[in-house]
């Protein structure tokens, strides 16, 4: 599927609606997403629990339960639009253009099959190796991805493995077929620190020498100040803020953001005698007043709040807010976000 | 730091060993933890870190005697539990309670949160039900939640209001220890900070004792006075918090510093850099010598064989199991 031509972006999403049925009616968890995705380049995707970070991704794979869901807007690949493709050819799309690994590799290998052998039927399947090359290319694979005594472990069952080891296989499986995006969905958060880097540096590391392009969905700043080019902040179903690493980091205009970035503890700095915090609970899909999301919980706010505001381009190119105010670090310092010593979302479902 | 602090807990040598399928099935013995001795003063917060499989939870579970001990004693305010019948247990079990990292599963779903918490209340004297329904209202408005919220299930509730919900039982009992085993690492960033404050207010307000357990650094130099940094089965490390995490002695300290990605951008490229090679070892099958030493950077052939004891460093109560403990300058 090599087109000659390049196009701009390697994924590009607009406007993407995602409504899922309940039981208790029809929830819209993704309200109306834009994103791009341009080779080699680590895009990072941050928010909390049900900010639609992962159903955003699991839409653009399309493994959501599609019986259950229904999409609205676009997102394409190389130019084509993944929403009408029948299920045929997303299969042939999910590898080979775009693979995804989670953040229980215990859950999406197979245990009851050694390592190696998942690896293999992969690479059988997708790039039509014989079972020769097939456990060559997976003694090559699991080489790259940092596993020691490869020739050993190719022949483990995944219980055998660490955490560790286990989301470095997962990585070998999503590489196998040569992706051109790699999406990671919280891929360090259930290992140790230690290892969390470890992983995050392989993942840098293939980056780099493959020229794949990588989205990580995280909710560790920390994490994303390492890794990340550019940054997507999301909360309740839309993106909030979007910008470059440094954009996010160092001058952060939403008031979502900058309380993010606060509320961590930090080791580099002096201890504060009491974390700053974001009052109130995170919004959930379906949970969502009219008008701006974040207005239950923004210090900020005012009556125009009522109404949502649109993404808008503020300093540099790229750099971009969903907010009534132009708000600076200096406001935010001014303003701290609410400081939680009271009570926690009063008005619940 | 003060020598004259009043102990309120002290720990002698605990052990607790499981028994476990080793290789091909035969059977084998996990050392969960191996050795600890340590005191925590009244009014303090001690944090106990380290990564998983080091053996905190299972700690923790012993100074309250969730689990039974294998060896050694656990002293509080001066009474040996370790080997109190239940009987004899129950009134100092009161003044220790536990809060634990999953507030849903430890909160029974088809209790309302008013049973959930005068349960602890009954067991602990014969009041009237007026002064329980009074008592548990108190307590809700203590930890930020709204005394109406007694009659709801907890699937009504956030996270975080669950964890807050987790404390105020605990606290029903009004203890003098509470041993929290990750209490905010399954909350948003937002709210664990929220949770992490909520801790500190009570612990002024009611003078509690904190044994903080958590993997994350960041999160247990905020609130802890004192930090032990754990590695399969053993103290490594133990001293004031600043102290240890400005000047940490043993190399693992300094690597678990390091990991903690910091939330700041430098200018120029990014790059992640990994602080140690390898995963934690087995506890079932530890290494020789000093048990950190196949990931240590600086290790040598005595790290091989002979183990380092814990030994005081420094006039701050720091001690350290390391042969060659970093800069102490």
């Amino acid at each position: 599927m090599n087109t000659s031509t390049t196009p701009p972006s390697l994924l590009d999403v607009q406007d993407l609606r995602v409504h899922i049925r309940t039981e208790r009616g029809t929830v819209t968890v993704v309200q109306g997403v834009a994103l791009t995705v341009q080779a080699n380049e680590v895009l990072c995707i941050v928010g909390e629990s049900g900010s639609g970070k992962s159903v955003t991704m699991l839409s653009v794979m399309r493994l959501l339960d599609e019986k259950a869901v229904t999409y609205e807007g676009s997102i394409k690949f190389q130019g084509r639009e993944l929403l009408d493709l029948p299920a045929r050819q997303m299969r042939a799309v999910r590898g080979a253009g775009i693979a995804m690994i989670f953040q229980d590799p215990m859950t999406a290998l197979n245990p009851v099959y050694r390592v190696g052998w998942q690896i293999a039927e992969q690479l059988r399947a997708h790039r039509n190796l014989s079972r020769r090359q097939a456990r060559t290319e997976t003694l090559r694979l699991l080489t790259a991805v940092g596993i020691g005594d490869p020739g050993r472990r190719i022949d483990n069952y995944p219980h055998e493995l660490s955490g560790g080891l286990r989301q470095r296989v997962m990585i070998a499986l999503a590489l196998s077929c040569r992706p051109k995006i790699l999406i990671a969905d919280e891929p360090t958060t259930a290992l140790d620190v230690t290892v969390q880097s470890q992983i995050l540096q392989l993942i840098f590391d293939l980056r780099a020498d493959t020229g794949m392009a990588v989205v990580l969905v995280t909710h560790d700043m920390g994490v994303v100040a390492e890794i990340a080019d550019r940054v997507q902040v999301m909360y309740g179903g839309n993106v909030v803020e979007h910008g470059t690493t440094t954009d996010i980091f160092n001058d952060p205009h939403h008031p979502y953001t900058a309380g993010l970035l606060a509320s961590i503890p930090r080791l580099d700095q002096p201890r504060p005698a009491r974390l700053p915090s974001i009052a109130g609970t995170p919004a959930s899909a379906g949970n969502i007043a009219p008008g701006c999301v974040f207005a239950a919980r923004c210090p900020h706010r005012f009556d125009a709040c009522s109404t949502q505001p649109e993404l808008r381009t503020v300093g540099d190119a790229g750099h971009q807010v969903a907010c009534h105010l132009d708000l600076t670090v200096a406001d935010h310092r001014a303003v701290p976000v609410g400081d939680a010593t009271g009570t926690e979302g009063t008005d619940l479902l | 730091m003060n020598q004259e602090r009043p102990v309120l807990v002290r720990l002698q040598d605990v052990r607790k060993s499981f028994p476990v399928k080793g290789d091909r099935g035969r059977r084998a013995v996990l050392r969960a933890v191996d050795g600890v001795s340590l005191d925590v003063f009244t009014g303090e917060t001690l944090g106990l870190v380290g990564e998983s499989g080091c053996g905190k939870s299972t700690l923790g579970r012993c100074i309250v005697r969730l689990t039974e001990l294998s060896s050694g004693t656990v002293e509080v305010a001066g009474t040996d539990i370790s080997r109190l019948g239940q009987r004899r247990l129950r009134p100092l079990r009161q003044r220790m309670q536990m809060v634990f990292q999953d507030p849903y599963s430890s909160l029974n779903p088809r209790q309302r949160i008013e049973s959930s918490i005068n349960l602890t209340l009954r067991t602990a004297d014969n009041p009237t039900k007026a002064a329980i329904a009074a008592r548990v209202r108190e307590l809700l408005e203590l930890v930020g939640l709204q005394p109406e919220h007694a009659h709801r299930f907890p699937h009504e509730f956030s996270g975080g209001q669950r964890q807050r919900i987790g404390i105020a039982r605990a606290l029903a009992a009004q203890p003098d220890l509470i041993v929290a085993d990750e209490p905010v690492s399954a909350l948003d960033v937002s709210i664990q900070a929220q949770v992490i404050n909520l801790f500190m207010d009570l612990q002024k307000k009611l003078g509690l004792t904190y044994i903080f357990i958590a993997h994350d650094l960041s999160v247990v130099r905020q609130i802890s006075d004192r930090i032990a940094v754990m590695y399969l089965g053993k103290i490594v490390e133990i001293g004031p918090t600043e102290d240890l995490v400005e000047r940490p002695m043993h190399p693992y300290t300094r690597a678990l510093l390091a990991a903690v990605p910091v939330p700041v951008v430098s200018p120029g490229p990014r790059a992640p850099r990994a602080a140690l090679t390898g995963d934690v070892p087995s506890p079932v099958n530890p290494p020789s010598g000093c048990r950190f030493h196949p990931r240590c950077p600086i290790s040598t052939d005595r790290c091989r064989t002979e183990e380092p004891a814990l030994t005081g460093r420094g006039p701050l109560g720091r001690k350290v199991a390391c042969h060659y403990p970093l800069s102490t300058e």
